[in-house]
C-alpha cells in the first residue's frame, strides 16, 4: 500500500476493485465503512455482489477478466473531459503520450461492450475518482490472478498517475495483501529476482554486496518463480524441493498434473504444523511453529514491521521455524548463520537493505512498529509513499490493451469460473477448518450459481453437482445466488476434499508467474 | 467535509478550565476528549471512542458552568471559558448512587469496568437486587458470542458498534423499559442473523455481559491470565491482539483486541483473528520429525536423524542435477526473519535462486 490503513477513513472516493475487503480483509473493511457512513463515496468494481457493493455509490459488475477494457475506458473519460492532473504528469511522470493515444479509442461505449459496465457508469465513476481530492485505490487478487495480472496493476497506475492521486494521506495505490506476511516474504527477498529489500540478483553491485556479507559466490542469473518451479517438478528440471509452510497440492493451479509428477521428485522435504497434503508425500517432515509460538516479525499490507511474541511452548519436539532453518543450512554446509537469535537475524537483513536499515527490534518494542522505508534509525518511519514524488525518478506511464483470459467459455464448457476466498475460512484452511464455529457457519464447499442458469440447468438450491473443467472435476452444493451474474460460477478454495485447485488453469501472468486463478471455462453436470 | 489542504472547518481553538487546569481544546471537541488529553479520567461505561455519543449511562456526568445540572462529558461540547469540575463530592455522590442502581440491577462481574468503578467510587446506598430480568436468547447456538443478560445494563455499546463500525446491524435493542433487552430479529440464532462474528460486541461491553462462549466458564480468571500482545496470523491488514494465556497450562484461553486508538486495528478484530485460534494447541498438531522408511511410510524420528536426511538429500540432488534443479518455497505465513533464512539457505548455502514464498501464484 502506498497508503497507511488508517487514512481509510479519512478518504473521500474509496475505488474498490478486484477486492472483496469485507471477507478478505475484515478490519480494514470497517474503515471503509467508516469512511462511507462518514459520506465518502464508493465505487465498487467485481465481477461478483460484494458486500460492499451494496454500500456502493457506483457498483460496476464487469465481466471476469476485463479490467483493462474498464480501466482505459475510465483513462479515456478522464483525459477527453479534462479532469487530468497537468502539473502532476508534468513534474513526476513520463510516458504519458503513449497512454493518451493508447485510450483515445477506448471510449466507455466500447470498453462497456468488452466489460459490460454501461457505458454511462464507467462515465460517473471516472469523473467521481478523478474529481476527489482524497481518492484512494484499493485492490487486491481479483486484480492480479490473471495472466493480464500486471496489465491490470498498470491500467489502475496509470489512473493514479494522469489524477495525481498520489503522495499524500488517503490517495494512492493500494494492494491488499491477503497474507499476514506476504510483504515481509517479499522484502526479505523470497523471490527468484530480488535478493532482500528489492534489490535484484541480476545487478553485480547488489550481487557483490550479498557476496561480501555472505562470504559466499552468488548466481547472477534469476531463479524459477513459483508458478514455474510447479512447471519444472512436470517436466523434471526440479529434482528437489524445499516446501515451508504452505500446502502446494492444495494451493498451486491445475493440481492433478503437478500430483502425477511429484513421485520424480528426489527429495521432498516440508516444514509445517500439520500433516498437509503436501507433507504426507514428504521425504523429511520438520513439525514447526505457530505465530503463538515464537518471536519474529511480520510486515502488514502498510509496510509496518510489527512484533510476533511467544505466547505458549510448541507441542511435543516442535521447534520454531527459524531454529529449523539455522539448523537444516549448518548441516547443509552454510555455517554463517550459526547461533543468531531473531533480532540478530533481523539486524543482518535490515543492515544490507537501506530501506529497512533503521529498523530494530528495540525500536518495534519503543514505538509499536515501523512503517518501511525507514532507512536511519532516527527516521520515523513512512505513513504513506511518494509525498517528495515517485521514489525512483519520475514515475512511468504504461500503454496496455486488453487481452483475452487464456480460457473463456465456449459450446461444451459454457460457464465461467472464478476462485476466492471467504470470510470463515482461509485459503488451505489447515487452521480454520480446525475450528468447529467458523465450521458452523461453513462446513462444505458450495458453488454459487445464478438462478436463471439453476433453472436452465434444472438444478436446486444446496443440490450436489459436479463442477468440471478441462483438468478436472468437483463436487460442491449449489447456492443458487444473484451475487453472481448469469453465465458465471464461483466457488471458494478452502475445501481439500473439493480442490478448486484441480480445476484452474495454470497459465500465469508473463511477469510475475501468478496464476490466472479468476477466470477459466467450466461446465456443471447434475 | 474536508478541505483540500486537510484542514476540517471546526478546529477553531478554545480555552476551557477542568478541574482547575487550563485546557486548549478544539471546538468540536467533548470534555471528556479535553480532559483525557490532560489526564483527567472521567468514569464511562456507555463510551467507546469509536462510536457516536450517546449520553446513555449517566456515568460520566461531570459540573459545568454552563448548566445548573450535571452534564455528560462524552456528549457534551467545549465551549471556549467553561470551567469544569470532574470530582466534587457532588459528582462523587452522583456516582456512587448511580453504581448502586446498576449494581442493583445486574450481576457484576469481575475484571470488567462495572466493577472498576465500582471498586474506585462504591456503593451508597445499598440496593436489595432488582429482581427484574431481562430476555436473554437461549436458543442461539452460535459457538462464539454468548449474551448474559442478568449482567447487561443496556447501555447500547454493543448493538451501535454492531451498527457504525462493523455495520451489519445483527443485533439491536429491544422491549422497554425494565424488559429492554440486546436481541436479534425474532430472537434468531447469531448464526442466522446478519452477524459475521467478528466479535467486537465482546470486545466493547464494560459490564461482561457479552462473553466469548468457549471461555465464559473461565470468565471469573480471566485477570490472572498473560496478555501476549503479538500479530495475527491470519490476513495482511496487521491486527495487533493479546493472546490471553494461561502459563501453568501452556494455553492460549482467549485472544482480546488492545484500546481503539491504540494500534492500527483501533480495537477491531475479525472472526478469524478473535475466534479461529483452537489450531494452536490442536491434537493434531505434528509433534516429531518425520522421516519416510523403506516400506515408503513416514515414521517418527528424532531432529538429528531427520536434519540429515534432508541434508543429505538435497545435497544429493544438487550434486547429480546441479543446484538448480532445487527449488525453496518459502512463506507468507513465516516471519520475516523465516524468510530470510530460506532464502539465504537457497542462495548462499546452494547457489541458487530458485526460491519464491508461497503467495506468488
Amino acid at each position: 500500500m502506498t497508503n497507511s490503513i488508517r487514512e481509510i477513513r479519512d478518504a473521500d472516493c474509496l475505488f474498490i476493485i478486484g477486492s472483496n475487503t469485507t471477507e478478505a480483509h475484515p478490519v480494514l473493511a470497517m474503515e471503509m465503512k467508516r469512511a462511507a457512513l462518514r459520506g465518502a463515496k464508493l465505487i465498487v468494481a467485481d465481477p461478483r455482489k460484494i458486500w460492499l457493493s451494496g454500500m456502493a455509490d457506483h457498483y460496476l459488475q464487469l465481466k471476469p477478466g476485463t479490467d483493462v477494457a474498464l480501466l482505459n475506458g475510465m483513462a479515456h473519460v478522464i483525459i477527453a473531459e479534462g479532469l487530468t492532473d497537468s502539473g502532476f504528469i508534468t513534474e513526476h511522470t513520463e510516458g504519458f503520450e503513449a497512454v493518451r493515444a493508447q485510450v483515445r479509442d477506448w471510449t466507455p461505449e466500447r470498453a462497456s461492450a468488452v466489460c459490460g459496465v454501461p457505458a454511462d457508469e464507467i462515465r460517473a465513476a471516472a469523473r467521481l475518482y478523478a474529481t476527489t481530492h482524497r481518492a484512494g485505490i484499493y485492490y487486491t487478487l481479483g486484480i492480479t490472478e490473471h495472466t493480464h495480472g500486471t496489465d491490470n496493476v498498470y491500467g489502475l497506475s496509470n489512473l493514479v498517475l494522469m489524477t495525481g492521486h498520489l503522495g499524500r494521506e488517503s490517495s494512492g495505490l493500494n494492494p491488499l495483501r491477503g497474507q499476514n506476511n506476504v510483504q515481509g516474504a517479499n522484502d526479505a527477498g523470497a523471490s527468484p529476482v530480488f535478493y532482500p529489500g528489492y534489490q535484484r540478483v541480476t545487478d553485480p553491485e547488489a550481487q557483490a554486496h550479498f557476496e561480501a556479507a555472505w562470504g559466499v559466490p552468488l548466481d547472477p542469473d534469476p531463479g524459477l518463480n513459483l508458478n514455474e518451479m510447479m512447471k519444472e517438478i512436470r517436466s523434471g528440471g526440479l529434482r528437489g524441493l524445499f516446501v515451508m509452510g504452505e500446502d502446494i497440492l492444495m494451493s498451486e493451479p491445475n493440481v492433478s498434473e503437478l500430483e502425477k509428477s511429484m513421485p520424480a521428485l528426489e527429495a521432498l522435504i516440508v516444514q509445517d504444523i500439520f500433516l498437509t497434503l503436501t507433507a504426507e508425500r514428504a521425504d523429511v517432515v520438520f513439525p514447526a511453529s505457530c505465530f503463538a509460538e515464537k518471536e519474529g516479525t511480520f510486515t502488514n499490507s502498510e509496510r509496518r514491521v510489527q512484533r510476533v511474541r511467544k505466547a505458549v511452548e510448541p507441542p511435543g519436539q516442535a521447534r520454531a521455524d527459524w531454529e529449523i532453518l539455522l539448523a537444516l543450512t549448518e548441516r547443509c554446509g552454510y555455517t554463517g548463520n550459526a547461533g543468531m537469535t531473531p533480532p540478530e537475524i533481523y539486524d543482518e537483513m535490515a543492515g544490507l537493505c537501506d530501506k529497512f536499515a533503521g529498523i530494530s527490534y528495540a525500536r518495534i518494542e519503543a514505538e509499536g512498529g515501523l512503517q518501511w522505508p525507514c532507512p536511519t534509525s532516527d527516521h520515523p518511519g513512512t505513513t504513506y509513499l511518494h509525498s517528495d514524488g515517485p521514489l525512483r525518478g519520475k514515475a512511468q506511464f504504461i500503454p496496455i490493451d486488453y487481452r483475452r483470459s487464456a480460457e473463456l467459455p465456449d459450446p461444451d464448457w459454457p460457464m465461467l469460473l472464478s476462485t476466492g476466498r471467504t470470510l470463515y475460512h482461509y485459503n488451505a484452511a489447515t487452521q480454520t477448518r480446525r475450528e468447529d464455529g467458523v465450521n458452523d457457519k461453513q462446513q462444505t464447499c458450495f458453488v454459487e450459481l445464478h438462478p436463471h442458469d439453476g433453472g436452465t440447468l434444472g438444478v436446486t438450491d444446496q443440490q450436489e453437482v459436479t463442477v468440471q473443467t478441462r483438468r478436472g472435476e468437483i463436487v460442491a452444493a449449489v447456492r443458487l445466488t444473484t451475487r453472481v451474474a448469469p453465465g458465471r460460477i464461483w466457488l471458494p478454495m478452502h475445501f481439500s476434499e473439493a480442490r478448486a485447485n484441480l480445476l484452474t488453469v495454470d497459465d500465469g501472468d508473463g511477469v510475475t508467474g501468478t496464476a490466472e486463478y479468476k477466470v477459466c471455462a467450466a461446465r456443471i453436470v447434475c | 467535509m474536508a478541505h483540500p489542504d486537510g484542514n476540517r472547518a471546526d478546529d477553531k481553538a478554545v480555552s476551557i478550565v477542568i478541574d482547575g487546569r487550563q485546557v486548549n481544546a478544539r471546538a468540536g471537541e467533548t470534555l471528556l476528549q479535553a480532559a483525557e488529553r490532560i489526564g483527567v479520567t472521567i468514569p464511562t461505561l456507555c463510551h467507546d471512542e469509536r462510536l457516536a455519543p450517546t449520553g446513555a449511562c449517566r456515568m460520566c456526568l461531570v459540573e459545568s458552568s454552563d448548566s445548573r445540572r450535571m452534564v455528560p462529558a462524552c456528549r457534551h461540547p467545549v465551549v471556549d471559558g467553561l470551567v469544569v469540575q470532574t470530582e466534587t463530592e457532588r459528582v462523587a455522590r452522583h456516582r456512587r448512587g448511580l453504581l448502586s442502581l446498576y449494581a442493583a440491577d445486574v450481576d457484576v462481574v469481575p475484571g470488567t469496568e462495572l466493577q472498576a468503578h465500582i471498586r474506585r467510587y462504591g456503593l451508597d446506598p445499598g440496593l436489595p437486587a432488582a429482581n427484574a430480568p431481562r430476555a436473554g436468547r437461549p436458543d442461539d447456538d452460535n459457538r462464539y458470542v454468548l449474551f448474559q443478560p442478568e449482567s447487561c445494563i443496556v447501555c447500547a455499546r454493543c448493538t451501535r458498534y454492531c451498527d457504525e463500525i462493523e455495520a451489519v446491524s445483527a443485533i439491536t435493542l429491544a422491549h422497554r423499559g425494565s424488559q429492554t433487552t440486546i436481541a436479534t430479529v425474532d430472537d434468531v440464532s447469531l448464526l442466522d442473523s446478519t452477524c459475521e462474528l467478528c466479535g467486537g460486541c465482546i470486545d466493547t461491553c464494560p459490564t461482561g455481559a457479552l462473553v466469548e462462549r468457549k471461555s465464559a466458564h473461565r470468565q471469573a480468571t480471566f485477570p490472572a491470565l498473560k496478555p501476549v500482545r503479538t500479530t495475527c496470523n491470519y490476513c495482511g491488514v496487521g491486527c495487533q491482539f493479546d493472546l490471553q494465556v494461561d502459563a501453568a497450562a501452556n494455553e492460549v484461553v482467549r485472544v482480546t483486541s488492545p484500546a481503539p486508538g491504540e494500534t492500527t486495528n483501533d480495537g477491531n478484530l475479525c472472526v478469524k483473528g478473535r475466534f479461529a485460534y483452537g489450531f494452536i494447541g490442536h491434537p493434531e498438531r505434528l509433534t516429531t520429525p518425520l522421516i519416510r522408511d523403506e516400506a515408503g511410510e513416514l515414521v517418527a524420528t528424532d531432529w538429528d536423524t531427520a536434519l540429515d536426511r534432508a541434508a543429505a538429500l538435497l545435497q544429493k540432488t544438487a550434486a547429480r542435477h546441479g543446484a538448480n534443479s532445487l527449488g525453496f518455497i518459502s512463506s507468507s505465513r513465516c516471519t520475516n526473519e523465516e524468510n530470510y533464512l530460506v532464502q539465504k539457505l537457497s542462495r548462499a548455502a546452494f547457489g541458487t535462486n530458485n526460491c519464491h514464498q508461497c503467495a506468488a501464484t
